[in-house]
């Protein structure tokens, strides 16, 4: 019996891999996977829209001009005039942020001044190198740029245009340029606030995901707490209603737990339809043995003796095996003992035992029935046998959570303290003139083992024995 | 006494009617549930020997059915199957004892014996009778302690009325629990059984009381009285 295990309570965890993921964490992710690139690209279009539009706007005044600059040159002796100035004082005071300028466009892109306003201060413009071809291969197209101003503070936009001025042989390049800062400033300022306002809204949609996923995968947990009642006895069925989705799960561990106990049931009939089919024959041989007197007659005898022990020894392997295999099952302690008390006392009518039976009443014990009555039984049946005239069966409960302890005392013989671990020693004898198998105790030993529980002997105040099965066993 | 052995093994059945007769019971077999039940509810027998696993009708419900029609023979269960919860269910149904196969033949007569004194109000095999002495145990009978030499039969009649000292029993009685079922039964042959009887162990501790029957009873008592 030592391959017997206590499967009751070794759940074996799922190997780490990708599967044991957190459901909770998949689903989080995998909203966040797609809702948080999508929040960044509004942002940024949004911004990239506002900046375009600010820049627009800042173009225009500076687009018309240079066309009025263009409109209002006269030459006159090759030499270049202006019939009207452009009237903002901006262009009066000395770099002041605004400014124009014509002149001939060089390779360098620095312009040589004919003329130009005077807040240039005497300073030229130099428009960027890769502007300098665009201009040239555009005439008369006008072109929008960034370059540095006189004050090297500045961040100059400027727009320019390079025109063939009547009665001039070379192209002049006609410029106007405003410090674009405060736009500059206006964008980032936009781009903060969209920026901004997305990462609150990616952090309320993940809250809101992770609430969601939660509360949609609350009858899965419920159905976890379920299972695990199952297992420990507190239910015999996945019971309670719940989603659609889940609900097919439920009715398939429900009808799993049935055919489990299907199962086991199905084994101990055919280990008892086995020992019936067994002992009846052996019973035959055994009687026709002893009914002559002959050397064939004591070898069937002795042979059937053999026998009829291996049948034992097997059919109790075959019982330990099944043992603590169906799930979901619980059993009555108090019906039990009674049943037990019942039996013993029609057994042993002709001592007629004094059996004083105290229970504490609703106790279950969280294994089959047949295990605990083979161990209440087995120290019933024992303290049955060497009693006077008196035994007491007491139940308590010791904890809420299923721990019990049953108590079993008699005023026979009792045994000397060096003898009890003997008597729980597997197959021990401790007088092969009692009737039974002298397995008793030891069978209870092992059987309490198996639901973690355990039986300890010791002298009862009645002055027999007194046995402790302790189920499961206290920490 | 008459015992009505319920077991579907017909080697065992044999071996029990073989070893049960040899002791003085006569012995009414039946090899399933439904026969069982039928013989147990209309025939008087004294005792019955019971298996469980039994066709057409398991042990368990013959007995219940039994029980439940008021019927009180003591019943032996004797069976293969050995966990508590059987030995419960069967003791609930209404046996009076249980046993376990395989089994000594040895013990199977004693707990027998055990039943059918329970059940008649004895505490010993050995029934005394001012000299007489009846022993069921080894199925003999002495007067002032010399073994008599009894017919099977005679040993029956003698021992029915020694359970049933001190009461009269009818003929027809006194057929029901002698002969078991297979026996041309002939209420005349009671008559030849009494007298050989009386002559064996003297005339005067078999009474005949007319028109009812007979009772075994001690003749000084009755001398006393």
């Amino acid at each position: 019996m030592t391959d017997m295990g206590a499967p009751l309570s070794t759940v074996s965890e799922p190997s780490v891999s990708l599967g044991n993921q957190s459901l909770v964490v998949r689903l989080v992710r995998g909203a966040a996977l797609w809702a948080l690139p999508l929040l960044l690209l509004t942002a940024l279009t949004l911004t990239w829209l506002y900046r375009n539009t600010t820049y627009r706007s800042f173009d225009d005044p500076l687009v018309s001009a240079v066309t009025s600059l263009i409109a209002s040159a006269e030459v006159a002796d090759g030499m270049l005039g202006l019939s009207r100035k452009p009237i903002d004082p901006r262009y009066q005071r000395a770099l002041s942020g605004r400014y124009w300028l014509i002149g001939f466009l060089q390779d360098d892109g620095v312009i040589e001044a004919i003329t130009s306003s005077r807040s240039l201060y005497e300073e030229t413009l130099t428009l960027p190198k890769s502007d300098v071809a665009r201009l040239q291969n555009q005439q008369g197209e006008e072109i929008r740029s960034n370059a540095e101003g006189p004050d090297s503070n500045e961040n100059l936009r400027l727009v320019a245009r390079q025109v063939v001025l009547p009665n001039m042989k070379a192209p002049v390049v006609v410029v106007a340029a405003a410090d674009n800062r405060s736009a500059r400033q206006s964008v980032i300022s936009f781009a903060l606030i969209a920026f901004g306002l997305m990462l609150l809204i990616s952090i309320g949609l993940v809250t809101a995901v992770v609430t969601q996923v939660r509360s949609g995968l609350k009858p899965l947990f419920d159905l976890r707490e379920k299972v695990a009642d199952v297992r420990e006895g507190r239910a015999g069925q996945v019971d309670g209603k719940y989603p659609r989705e889940i609900q097919p799960l439920a009715n398939e561990l429900n009808s799993l737990i049935t055919h489990n106990k299907d199962v086991v049931e199905r084994a101990r009939t055919h280990v008892g339809n086995l020992a019936h089919a067994l002992k009846t024959p052996l019973a035959v041989l055994q009687n026709e043995a002893q009914s002559t007197d002959s050397t064939l007659s004591e070898i069937v005898g002795r042979q059937t003796e053999t026998m009829k022990n291996q049948v034992d020894h097997h059919l109790r392997r075959a019982r330990a095996a099944a043992r603590g295999q169906a799930i979901g099952v619980s059993s009555p302690v108090n019906e039990t003992l009674e049943a037990l008390a019942r039996t013993l006392e029609r057994i042993y009518r002709d001592k007629d035992i004094d059996f004083d039976v105290d229970l504490e009443p609703d106790l279950i014990f969280r294994g089959e029935k047949r295990d605990l009555e083979e161990m209440a039984g087995n120290l019933m049946d024992n303290a049955c046998k060497w009693t006077k005239s008196a035994i007491r069966v007491s139940a308590q409960r010791l904890a809420d959570d299923g721990q019990f302890i049953i108590i079993v005392s008699d005023d026979g013989p009792g045994m000397a303290a060096d003898q009890y671990k003997e008597a729980i020693k597997r197959g021990a004898r401790l007088d092969e003139a009692t009737p039974g198998s002298g397995f008793g105790l030891a069978i209870v030993d092992d059987l309490a083992r198996a639901y973690k529980g355990r039986l300890t002997l010791g002298k009862s105040d009645m002055g027999g024995l007194k046995s402790v099965l302790e189920l499961p066993r206290r920490l | 006494m008459r015992i009505l052995v319920v077991e579907d093994d017909s080697d065992l059945s044999r071996q029990l009617k073989d070893a049960l007769t040899d002791v003085g019971y006569a012995v009414d077999i039946a090899a399933d549930g439904e026969e069982g039940h039928h013989l147990g509810d209309t025939e008087p027998y004294d005792a019955v020997i019971l298996d469980l696993g039994l066709p057409i009708i398991d042990g368990v419900s013959v007995l219940q059915k039994w029980r439940s029609d008021g019927k009180k023979f003591p019943v032996l269960i004797l069976t293969a199957r050995d966990q508590w919860s059987e030995k419960v269910a069967g003791f609930d149904a209404g046996a009076d004892d249980y046993l376990t196969k395989p089994f000594h033949t040895e013990e199977l007569m004693a707990r027998l014996r055990a039943l059918l004194r329970r059940a008649a109000g004895h505490t010993t095999d050995t029934i005394d009778i001012g000299e007489l002495s009846v022993d069921n145990r080894s199925a003999r009978a002495f007067v002032n302690g010399m073994a008599i030499k009894l017919t099977s039969h005679e040993f029956r009649l003698l021992s029915y009325m020694a359970t049933h000292r001190g009461r009269v029993i009818s003929r027809t009685e006194l057929v029901e629990h002698i002969y078991d079922q297979d026996f041309d039964r002939d209420s005349n042959t009671i008559e030849v059984f009494v007298g050989r009887l009386r002559r064996k162990i003297g005339t005067d501790r078999i009474e005949t009381v007319r028109g009812l029957g007979y009772r075994l009873a001690d003749p000084d008592e009755a001398k006393a009285k």
